[in-house]
């Protein structure tokens, strides 16, 4: 079992406030899955974009279901996260992101590490549905392991080497809700992406 | 993008910015809550120690240039990228049109990239008859309204929302509410279809890691993600200079941009790019990925040692955010790509003499980029050199060599000071300022009331203090006078005699001294500048003195920080080292030399504000000690924005009236909004700007040197 540096966790609770990151607890992966399906069930539906102006007349709100994808699961988190969203209407998704650049509802994935000191998850994602699915949703929930937090940036360092040593690699760090202040400074979220980061903190 | 041809055409251009409110409005509120949110972030962190960790690391990279970029070509290519180096902008730009042409590529979306705006790559691709997108919602903005950026990290700064919303109105063809978060839907909505069918997206590079052929781009938006991810061909444009060796080095950059960008403690998303990552579409699964390292003056750059550090800069654009003169200006004004302070450097070795020329003359030289630069770039003093290099490329002009020349010559100049206090009788109508001068000298100078030459300069009043003064001291102290006290305000020397000989200092005025030299030195008069420094440091026998002092905030920087420098290839450097240990401010002087405190003083109720002088606060540290001496002499009252720059400058309030007009005006209205009586500063080039300003206004404040009161209030 690995070690939970306590005070990282504090630290990464207390950071994750003001760059708006709504932080949940989940007991396992499972809980962390339920909690944001549900998160996307409570939601309205999300807005489509028309890609291009001659594109069919948008579905009303209605007749869509929403979409839902979890791109970085293993084969057998995928089924379990498959099992649970069953019943709720969803399209629920593995791969095929850029078929739904107009809107995706819900993206979770889980992340491969995390910094306390900017409230940071660290996201693997040479996939590009990963990159798409994390970018595309209105909603991003990550799960993230207590244990894979690390006090500062510095600290993340050998783990980043690990990475780019492999070989082509793109790594991300996110650190909140896409946001802008371009328009007289007045901070804005998801100009292009999520409008919301959800991080359910698990055990262990 | 500053495009005067002429001085003339610049001053007009200027007058355009100054009458515009709404960016008026928008740079005065973003001047202050930068540096308040700035003081938050960087509140745990030793952000000093950061900076220098920040330029050593670049300085030590910088000559490895060529090992960095074969390193990180290996690399990169290990990982399937295309990786190109070129020299110029136009090559730059027909690489990127081949590579667009050779992969069938017609519509482009852009992430924001200093280094594309740099070569304008847009008009070249726009040429080759492409379609070409910017991204980053500010770009996208200016992009629709054919402008250039108005600061480097938020290029539309300069526009309000009604603009925004009828710039879009435009574009879309429906009426937009100017409603932000309206504006910022419009803005998702049209750029997706824009990121969903783009042939190629160009990015920047905040960062290349030479150990493992990475990029890093840092954005909030996360458009650069998008950039990089959905169109089958990516190219991203980086300058040579953002080659890092390790990791640890793009840590410490991501450490430091963002807080002092923004004041975030790191950007929204960074990515970091090690080789072609996956694209389901192509072929061959992955993306086509080609990183063009751009020269463009960058290794010219690099030998030149007085210059070299500017290729420290990380593009935070912090420079600007503090800059007074930006402040009123705007981007527009006071860049041509690149923005600030460093935008008038890079313009020179980027752009080229002729789009720096006005420009580089803009700097008041308050300092204040210099205190908050992430890479502890001096970028004054690389300013100050572009001038001298001018001079010497161009020619001088006509006034500055004859100030020059006569700034040389002590004899000369102090022969012409005191003929100037005959030949204005005419003018002063018996008062302390000049009242008529015929317009042709007072051209732009009406905001203020210049002073008067004094009947006896200081050095004439000398040999008679001298004799009713103490032979013995404590501390032998040698007054530096500096020529506005010595010539325009000699009570000010007087009162400050008073006060080190009460104290206990033998206080003597070495009657050889001259000019410090930099007004010469801002001209960019290399020679006169090295001459005057060698006159002063002669005439101050190490032997005879334990400390110089003055009154002159910017004499004691100046001489303090820049003499070695200035003698640096003279046989002086040495003289100059020893001379520059031994200057001290009045007010650090007496405070922690002398040890004045409250006991020294009859302390009054008279209420007191103060304004910081730029060369003593951020040019020689000192803070708290005035404050301290005030407190202890009367009733201190804080003001807002203290340690903004009064707009004086030198010679730069006769270069650019219309500019220290309004840097007066609102330094005048933060010092009488605390109800004051008094003001006190302690430099008199703060009190000639303030005195005469207020006398305009109507005298609510009294103004005067630190050296007066205290003597005032002495015990």
């Amino acid at each position: 079992m690995a070690t939970i540096d306590q005070e990282a966790v504090e630290i990464f609770k207390k950071m994750a406030a003001p760059v708006t990151i709504k932080i949940v607890e989940a007991a396992g992966l499972a809980e962390a899955m339920a909690y944001a399906l549900d998160a996307c069930e409570k939601r309205d539906i999300c807005e489509l974009v028309p890609l291009s102006a001659d594109a069919a007349p948008q579905q009303s709100a209605e007749a869509r279901t929403k979409v839902v994808c979890a791109p970085n699961l293993t084969d057998k988190d995928y089924k379990e996260f498959e099992g649970l969203g069953k019943g709720k209407g969803f399209t629920m998704l593995r791969k095929g992101m850029r078929d739904h650049l107009s809107g995706i509802d819900m993206a979770f994935t889980t992340a491969d590490g995390a910094i306390a000191e900017t409230a940071t998850t660290i996201l693997e994602c040479m996939s590009d549905e990963v990159r798409l699915a994390t970018m595309i949703a209105e909603v991003h929930v990550v799960a993230l392991k207590k244990s894979q937090i690390k006090k500062t940036i510095y600290d993340v360092e050998d783990q980043l080497q690990k990475i780019m040593q492999k070989g082509a690699t793109y790594t991300a760090f996110i650190s909140g809700p896409s946001r802008t202040a371009d328009i007289e400074r007045v901070l804005t979220l998801g100009v292009h992406g999520p409008l919301e980061l959800h991080i359910a903190l698990l055990e262990g | 993008m500053q495009s005067a041809k002429s001085m003339n055409e610049y001053h007009e251009q200027i007058r355009e910015s100054l009458d515009d409110s709404f960016l008026r409005e928008a740079l005065d509120k973003f001047a202050v809550a930068y540096k308040a949110n700035r003081l938050m972030i960087f509140a745990d962190i030793d952000a000093k120690g950061l900076i220098q960790e920040i330029a050593q690391a670049k300085d030590e990279a910088l000559p490895r240039v060529e090992e960095l970029y074969a390193q990180f070509k290996a690399e990169a290519e290990k990982r399937g990228v295309h990786v190109h180096r070129v020299e110029t902008a136009a090559e730059a730009n027909d690489l990127i049109c081949k590579i667009a042409k050779d992969n069938g590529c017609k519509t482009i979306i852009k992430a924001k990239s200093m280094t594309a705006e740099e070569i304008h790559v847009n008009h070249a691709l726009e040429a080759a008859g492409c379609d070409v997108s910017e991204t980053d919602l500010g770009e996208w903005i200016i992009q629709l309204r054919h402008e250039g950026p108005s600061h480097m990290v938020m290029p539309a700064i300069h526009l309000s929302r009604v603009k925004v919303a009828e710039t879009f109105s435009e574009e879309t063809g429906k009426t937009q509410d100017s409603d932000i978060s309206k504006l910022v839907k419009v803005a998702r909505r049209e750029l997706r279809v824009k990121f969903a069918t783009a042939d190629m997206g160009i990015s920047g590079a905040n960062f290349a890691i030479a150990d493992t052929g990475t990029i890093g781009i840092c954005t909030n938006e996360g458009n650069g993600r998008l950039t990089t991810t959905l169109p089958r061909v990516h190219v991203a444009i980086a300058g040579i200079d953002k080659l890092v060796p390790n990791i640890h080095d793009a840590l410490r950059i991501i450490k430091v941009l963002p807080r002092n960008a923004t004041a975030q403690a790191i950007s929204t998303y960074v990515s970091w790019m090690s080789g072609s990552a996956e694209h389901s579409l192509n072929p061959d699964k992955r993306k086509i990925m080609h990183i063009v390292f751009v020269d463009n003056g960058r290794t010219a750059l690099a030998k030149d040692s007085l210059c070299s550090s500017a290729l420290r800069c990380v593009r935070c654009g912090a420079c600007a955010n503090v800059c007074p003169v930006y402040r009123l200006l705007g981007g527009h004004k006071m860049g041509y790509v690149y923005i600030g302070a460093i935008g008038l450097i890079l313009t020179y070795f980027f752009h080229g003499r002729e789009n720096a020329r006005h420009l580089v003359q803009n700097c008041i030289n308050c300092e204040a980029c210099k205190d908050v630069c992430a890479a502890g770039i001096d970028l004054p003093a690389i300013i100050q050199e572009i001038r001298a290099r001018l001079v010497e490329e161009e020619g001088t002009p006509i006034t500055s060599s004859l100030l020059a020349n006569v700034l040389e010559n002590r004899k000369l100049f102090h022969t012409l000071l005191r003929f100037g206090k005959f030949a204005q009788r005419p003018v002063t109508g018996g008062t302390p300022f000049i009242r008529h001068l015929p317009t042709m000298f007072l051209k732009g100078q009406g905001f203020r009331a210049l002073p008067a030459i004094a009947s006896r300069p200081f050095r004439d009043r000398w040999e008679k203090i001298s004799k009713i003064l103490p032979d013995t001291g404590k501390l032998r102290v040698g007054l530096f006078a500096g020529c506005a006290q010595d010539f325009v305000y000699p009570e000010q020397l007087e009162a400050a005699v008073k006060v080190l000989t009460a104290k206990g200092c033998k206080v003597d005025f070495p009657i050889d001294q001259s000019c410090c030299g930099l007004p010469v030195r801002m001209m960019g008069e290399r020679k006169a500048a090295e001459n005057t420094a060698i006159r002063n440091i002669r005439s101050f026998d190490p032997a005879r003195f334990d400390y110089i002092v003055t009154l002159c905030a910017s004499c004691a920087s100046y001489m303090k920080n820049s003499y070695a420098e200035v003698l640096a290839a003279s046989a002086m450097r040495t003289e100059a080292e020893q001379f520059a240990t031994r200057v001290r401010d009045f007010s650090s002087f007496v405070r922690d030399v002398l040890g004045l405190g409250e006991d020294d003083f009859v302390k009054s109720g008279e209420s007191v504000c103060y304004h910081a002088p730029c060369h003593l606060c951020r040019g020689l540290g000192v803070t708290a000690q005035p404050r301290d001496l005030i407190r202890a002499a009367g009733e201190y009252k804080e003001s807002p924005e203290e340690d903004v720059c009064c707009g004086f400058g030198g010679t730069y309030s006769v270069k650019f009236p219309e500019i220290s007009s309004r840097l007066l005006q609102k330094k005048l209205d933060n010092l009488e909004s605390s109800g004051a009586g008094l003001l006190v500063t302690d430099c008199p080039g703060c009190v000639m700007q303030l005195r005469g300003g207020e006398e305009k206004r109507g005298n609510k404040l009294k103004v005067e040197h630190i050296a007066e009161f205290l003597a005032r209030r002495l015990r």
